[in-house]
């Protein structure tokens, strides 16, 4: 990967300036979701998968265990944010 | 660069598209795209080891139970279907999670 030359970013032109930032923006959400799913597939991995593994397939209820624990959480997240505003008023 | 391949090489092609550039010059447009190419590649580098580091230590926890010299075969099978099955788990995340994210924009939840 070739180092970019910080005289050369200064050359950019405004157009290209604003796609960059938009860009980046763009990217930087993209990059948030897949750290919140690598977050979220630890956790529920940990909860779901019990016992020793045998194979490499999800079996039983494993794969209903992950749905449920993602969607379970998401809803006690929002549960608590709704909570805490309830506090405020 | 080898975990940029891992992931680097689907996520690069797909949703980047350059974007409209009807005034740029052309030495712009390029550099802008070197730019974009090499923060796709590092973000694809962070997703890759991340990835790499959660699987570690979930499929360590589960299939080291006493560390041995050296990786026995019994290590090496479930180290392998661990990954797997961690991999389908993340699948599994990742389509709920969006599909999550896509219900709760749609419905206003988010903004």
């Amino acid at each position: 990967m070739s180092e970019l030359d910080p005289q050369e970013l200064s050359r950019l032109d405004e157009q290209s300036k604003k796609d960059i930032m938009k860009f980046i923006n763009s990217e930087n959400s993209k990059s948030k979701v897949q750290m919140q799913i690598h977050t979220f597939t630890d956790m529920c991995f940990k909860k779901c998968i019990s016992g020793p593994v045998t194979t490499g397939q999800l079996i039983g209820n494993e794969e209903q265990c992950i749905n449920n624990c993602l969607n379970r959480y998401l809803d006690v997240n929002i549960k608590v944010v709704q909570q805490l505003q309830n506090v405020q008023k | 660069m080898a975990l940029g391949s891992l992931f680097g090489g689907s996520s690069a092609s797909a949703p980047s598209a350059p974007l409209s550039t009807s005034t740029s010059s052309a030495s712009s447009q390029q550099l802008k795209e070197k730019l974009q190419n090499q923060i796709t590649q590092e973000l694809a580098v962070v997703n890759a080891t991340e990835l790499v580091n959660k699987l570690t230590e979930n499929c360590f926890a589960k299939c080291i139970q006493q560390p041995a010299a050296s990786l026995t075969s019994v290590d090496d099978l479930c180290v392998n279907q661990c990954s797997e099955k961690y991999m389908r788990a993340w699948n599994v995340i990742s389509k709920a999670y969006i599909t999550r994210i896509q219900q709760a924009s749609s419905s206003g939840e988010l903004i």
